[in-house]
């Protein structure tokens, strides 16, 4: 027995669909998608659940991880009701219900809080390198140890939970019994998806796409790892060097075609914008170029000269870590992954 | 008896004479008795035949003719205008169907169909030989209509009528017009008020000096008919004095201290003794209960001289030429318990729904509390399957959307919920469900075996304990159980036939279909022409409709009414029921069997006998076998040509076989023996047969070896593969034609 909450759309369009209710439910979106099987069929009936306000469902269902969004849907839909956006919209709910601290979604649905949290941030550096007497080489040790103490941090405290959270409405409130070795051995789905959005490639001509994302993820984590575990500012190394010359290029570079595909608004995946997507693909951008731009000062001498770049650059990745991070899109590199993961053990 | 009769018959190119021997039963009908003229023709029906039947009608001085050819259904009309045009009475011809009823049933045995169609041509020769000219029946007609129920219907329909110059009386049961559109607030899709287009019309009809309205009138008896009905009416008083002073009537019904039950707003309120539906409700005079101010003796003395209690109603005799019946629909009433209807209070219809609206401006209240949400359950007494209401009501679908629109435009925060069957807002009505749906009604789908269940609000508790609780199994989510909470529960009721539809059916006869809706005859050839001419049914009496397809119904009730009244004379058909009079004993037999009551004792010289009134008559025939002087007959089918038919076809005919001798053609029947010999076979199969080259084929290739025209191959395949000359053998590689072939010689078989 399920309780009608016809309120709860106005909620979900605060993160972003408010067209859904055009639905008349023929099933077109569901038909069209590639993705969906008759095992675990998509988007109608989340589109259902979200019309009908049944948050209990909507908070238990991985389905809304499982699409990735190629618009067909949207595309085909006869009544412009958009699933599409209405799947990615519950991404962004879910990531918001998932996030014990709230912090997620008071920053969807309000631009103001966010942009609140990106001043705020950007004072505390400048208080900060004013505070050190704007020396580089304390503001570089300091960036570097922030780095390290933000990974752990956000880790430990907000996404660990977070994730254990989401099991816990996936698996745990609806009562599915997971034997203790299936976690063990559906492991590798976790890994495989996490690294490689495997799944993706079953979306329709959905290659290049897919291929774009691939790099952009091994780059963005090939370039954390140079910079925070082989120190690549400080590093003599040529080889660390030039892959950390690489990788932020290759960041910056995939980076500008997602962001110029949200203006031009072409595709239907980049047709909606909410303001979390923009921060989310211009800030990984700043910090590509940034970081970039930062080591080839540091190679042409002219770094200790040109002070601000370096600010800027740290302010960007404060504001990554604190805020993108842990309360921003960026969380679904996780629980896209471990959605896969949920769901392969929920499979009977 | 006709002594001159011409004969033909068609080989409908192929159609007849494929299997009929038509060449050989022209030959033999000319040595008939009485045949002057015996033909097979090609095609009786073309123009080239009809102009030679003319003139052989003219050269031969026939008296008679027969056509042996298709149905009567076809080509009656063709060939009585022939007779027509060569001077003959058309009551002189007889068709034969030689087609329908020999060629194509028995194509599988030609000399079986041929000799069938010999009995059935003499069978019409005989009964021709007995025609008499009978002539039109004329009558005159009283050009003015009567037009029964002043709903949007009923006045457009008189205010047709009055245009085209016809007298028209309008009667009305309620003391007021407009009917169910004056109960609606806002109609759909124009956004006008009922009220108004309702004043609108009665103002329009005001300028018509033949238009004559009565309300409170209802229909008592009706004799006669087409052309002159006797209509009597009884007209209710309204007990207000009519010279009495208008501002006197006013305070009357400011000061009547007694309320009684307000129909108009469907019990919802009560209203007081002396009433107009509504303040603007026309005519302008209201009208008092009488029964209910007998004890406020103190009022009714005040006003004595404005009232006029000792009013009594008034019979009048109306002459009307035809009459258009539009008398409405009742709304369907939920049974006491049905979805909690009338046991749970926050249970209401969607009329009484509309009328809350228009009694509620600006915030919606019900019991006292203010509704912030709706649920509608559609189809409530509509599409029963076990039940007396099979139809779909048709109209409540768009009716209840706009309804919803109207709720949110008009109290702004209103949640609906719709429970629906399937949603049917056919037309351009679907904009409105699109909308509504975007405005974020939601929709449900429930299925007639798990009917939403509605729990009462005391069942409920915590938060919501005002609340409705309904129990749905969402068929669009996956038949989910949902549990909705409203604060009002509205039942969207189907419409159903007026309560007292028996009683107008009874007076003039107009039968009933099984949902007590008046019939039509056809409902694509005669959509509102009624069994008994003359009456003409137009809106919702005849089944569910829109304010439009009612309106669209009884103009095309009027069209016909002043067409059948312009000339001020009707023809009749001149098939009806003749009595004898010298033999009738008027023993009353014939009038009790009578469906229309056409049959009447009277007065010949000194006899009494029974006597038909040839305007009521449709000449069905069920007199004259229960007649026990045989006393009563029907024009053209008396006595001397149904035996004729008879003896006629009961007739030996020596019928040669065709093609017997030409040995070196005949086939061996493909299903080993038993039937037919494959020589009678008609010439085409044979020719297909012989198309048939190789072990299999498909329809084009037989066509072209055998250089007949697909379609007629396809046609004859049929026939053949039905009785065994071929059989199918699957499909091309292509998945394009059917193979066939010729079936293996089995010595079992045979049909």
């Amino acid at each position: 027995m399920s309780r009608v909450n016809p309120k709860f759309a106005t909620e979900l369009s605060k993160y972003g669909s408010d067209d859904f209710n055009a639905c008349f439910n023929c099933g077109n979106c569901t038909a069209t998608c590639s993705l969906s099987t008759a095992d675990s069929s998509f988007p109608r009936e989340m589109i259902r659940y979200a019309t009908l306000g049944l948050e209990d469902d909507i908070k238990a269902s991985l389905k809304p991880w499982e699409c990735y969004y190629c618009g067909e849907c949207s595309a085909e839909c006869p009544r412009q009701a958009s699933p599409g956006e209405l799947m990615m919209s519950l991404r962004r709910y879910l990531t918001a219900q998932y996030d014990w601290t709230g912090f997620s979604g008071l920053m969807y649905k309000s631009l103001h809080v966010s942009l609140a949290a990106f001043i705020l941030t950007f004072v505390g550096v400048i208080v900060f390198v004013a505070s050190v007497g704007f020396e580089l080489e304390k503001m570089m040790h300091f960036g570097h140890l922030f780095e390290m103490i933000a990974i752990g941090t956000v880790g430990l405290l907000i996404l660990m939970p977070n994730v254990a959270r989401m099991w816990y409405f996936t698996i745990l409130k609806p009562k599915v019994k997971v034997p203790l070795m299936k976690y063990v051995k559906s492991m590798g789905e976790l890994f495989i998806h996490m690294f490689t959005q495997k799944r993706a490639l079953g979306c329709d001509d959905n290659q290049f796409r897919w291929f774009e994302h691939f790099i952009l993820v091994i780059g963005y984590l090939s370039l954390l790892f140079t910079t925070v575990v082989l120190n690549w500012f400080g590093s003599p190394y040529l080889f660390v060097i030039i892959l950390g010359y690489v990788m932020s290029a290759i960041v910056f570079v995939v980076t500008i075609d997602f962001v110029s595909s949200r203006i031009k608004q072409k595709k239907q995946v980049s047709k909606h914008s909410q303001p979390s997507d923009i921060f989310f693909v211009v800030w990984l951008f700043l910090m590509g170029l940034t970081a970039f731009m930062v080591r080839l000062f540091i190679d042409l001498d002219i770094l200790e000269t040109n002070k601000w770049l370096y600010i800027f650059h740290l302010t960007v990745l404060v504001q990554w870590a604190l805020i993108i991070v842990p309360f921003g899109k960026w969380t679904h590199f996780l629980y896209r992954s471990f959605a896969m993961y949920f769901a392969k053990l929920k499979e009977k | 008896m006709k002594q001159r009769i011409g004969v033909y018959i068609c080989h409908c190119g192929g159609n007849i004479s494929d299997y009929v021997d038509v060449e050989e039963l022209g030959k033999m009908f000319h040595q008939e008795e009485n045949v002057v003229v015996s033909k097979d023709v090609m095609f009786a029906c073309a123009d080239s035949n009809q102009k030679d039947m003319v003139s052989d009608i003219q050269a031969n001085n026939l008296d008679a003719i027969v056509v042996c050819s298709c149905s009567p259904k076809l080509h009656l009309h063709t060939f009585k205008n022939v007779a027509i045009r060569a001077g003959l009475n058309p009551s002189n011809y007889v068709q034969v169907n030689i087609r329908e009823q020999c060629s194509w049933p028995h194509s599988d045995r030609p000399r079986e169909a041929t000799v069938k169609a010999a009995g059935l041509i003499r069978a019409g020769i005989n009964r021709v030989s007995y025609s008499e000219s009978l002539e039109n029946i004329e009558l005159s007609v009283k050009k003015s209509a009567l037009v029964i129920g002043a709903g949007v219907s009923g006045m457009k329909a008189a205010i047709d009528l009055a245009r085209s110059g016809n007298e028209v009386f309008l009667i009305e049961k309620d003391y007021f017009v407009g009917g169910r559109v004056a109960q609606k607030e806002i109609l759909f899709p124009t956004n006008q008020n009922g009220k108004e287009v309702v004043a609108a019309l009665y103002n329009e009809m005001k300028k018509f000096p033949n238009i004559t309205i009565f309300t409170g009138a209802t229909v008592e008896k009706v004799s006669g008919s087409l052309g002159n009905f006797n209509v009597d009416i009884k007209v209710k008083p309204r007990y207000i004095n009519p010279n009495a002073d208008k501002k006197a009537v006013k305070r009357a019904m400011d000061e009547c201290p007694v309320n009684v039950h307000d129909d108009f707003n469907l019990g919802l309120i009560e209203r007081k003794a002396i009433y107009k539906n509504y303040p603007e409700a026309l005519p302008d005079v209201p009208v008092v209960v009488a029964e209910a101010l007998k004890d406020a003796t103190d009022f009714t003395g005040k006003f004595a001289s404005t009232l006029n209690l000792n009013e009594e109603a008034q019979t009048l005799s109306l002459i009307a030429g035809s009459v258009l019946v539009t008398t409405g629909y009742d709304h369907y009433q939920p049974k006491e318990g049905e979805f909690g209807y009338k046991t749970i209070s926050n249970v209401v219809t969607l009329p009484e729904l509309n009328r809350l609206m228009e009694m509620n401006s600006g915030k919606l209240v019900y019991n006292g509390k203010k509704i912030n949400s709706v649920a509608f359950i559609y189809c409530v007494g509509s599409r029963q399957t076990k039940g007396d209401n099979k139809y779909c009501s048709r109209q409540c679908c768009t009716s209840t959307i706009h309804t919803s629109l109207q709720l949110k435009e008009k109290y702004k925060d209103i949640q609906t919920y719709h429970l629906y069957r399937d949603i049917r807002t056919y037309g351009k009505q679907e904009l409105i469900y699109a909308e509504s749906s975007k405005q974020g009604d939601l929709y449900f789908k429930y299925e007639e075996k798990e009917m939403p269940v509605v729990a009462s609000p005391s069942l409920s508790k915590g938060k919501g304990k005002d609340k409705v609780l309904i129990k749905v199994k969402d068929y669009l989510t996956a038949k989910k159980e949902m549990e909705i909470e409203a604060d009002l529960v509205v039942l969207v009721t189907g419409m159903v036939a007026r309560e007292d539809a028996t009683h107008i059916s009874e007076l003039f006869k107009i039968p009933i279909g099984r949902d007590k809706f008046f019939n039509e005859i056809h409902p694509k050839l005669k959509p509102v022409e009624t069994v008994i001419k003359g009456v003409y049914i137009g809106g919702t009496c005849q089944g569910p409709k829109n304010v439009s397809e009612s309106v669209q119904s009884s103009l095309a009730g009027a069209s016909k009414i002043t067409a059948l009244l312009k000339s001020g004379t009707v023809s009749v058909d001149p098939i009806i029921a003749r009595v004898n009079a010298d033999a009738c004993t008027w023993c009353g037999k014939c009038s009790d069997v009578c469906d229309y009551t056409a049959i009447k004792e009277v007065l010949f010289g000194n006899k009494h006998v029974a006597g038909v009134n040839k305007a009521v008559c449709t000449g069905c025939g069920i007199c004259a076998p229960v007649c026990p002087e045989n006393a009563i007959e029907i024009a053209q089918y008396t006595d001397n040509e149904i035996e004729s038919m008879i003896d006629g076809f009961m007739m030996d005919f020596d019928i040669k076989e065709k093609g017997a001798g030409e040995t070196e053609d005949v086939l061996t029947p493909p299903s080993g023996g038993g039937g037919q010999a494959m020589k009678e076979y008609p010439q085409v199969w044979r020719e297909i047969l012989a198309g048939m080259t190789d072990e299999k084929n498909t329809i084009p290739e037989i066509a072209a070896n055998s250089r007949l025209a697909s379609e007629l191959v396809t046609f004859h395949l049929m026939t053949m593969n039905k009785y065994g000359v071929v059989v199918p053998a699957g499909m091309d590689e292509k998945e394009t034609y059917y193979y066939y072939k010729q079936p293996p010689k089995s010595p079992k078989g045979g049909f």
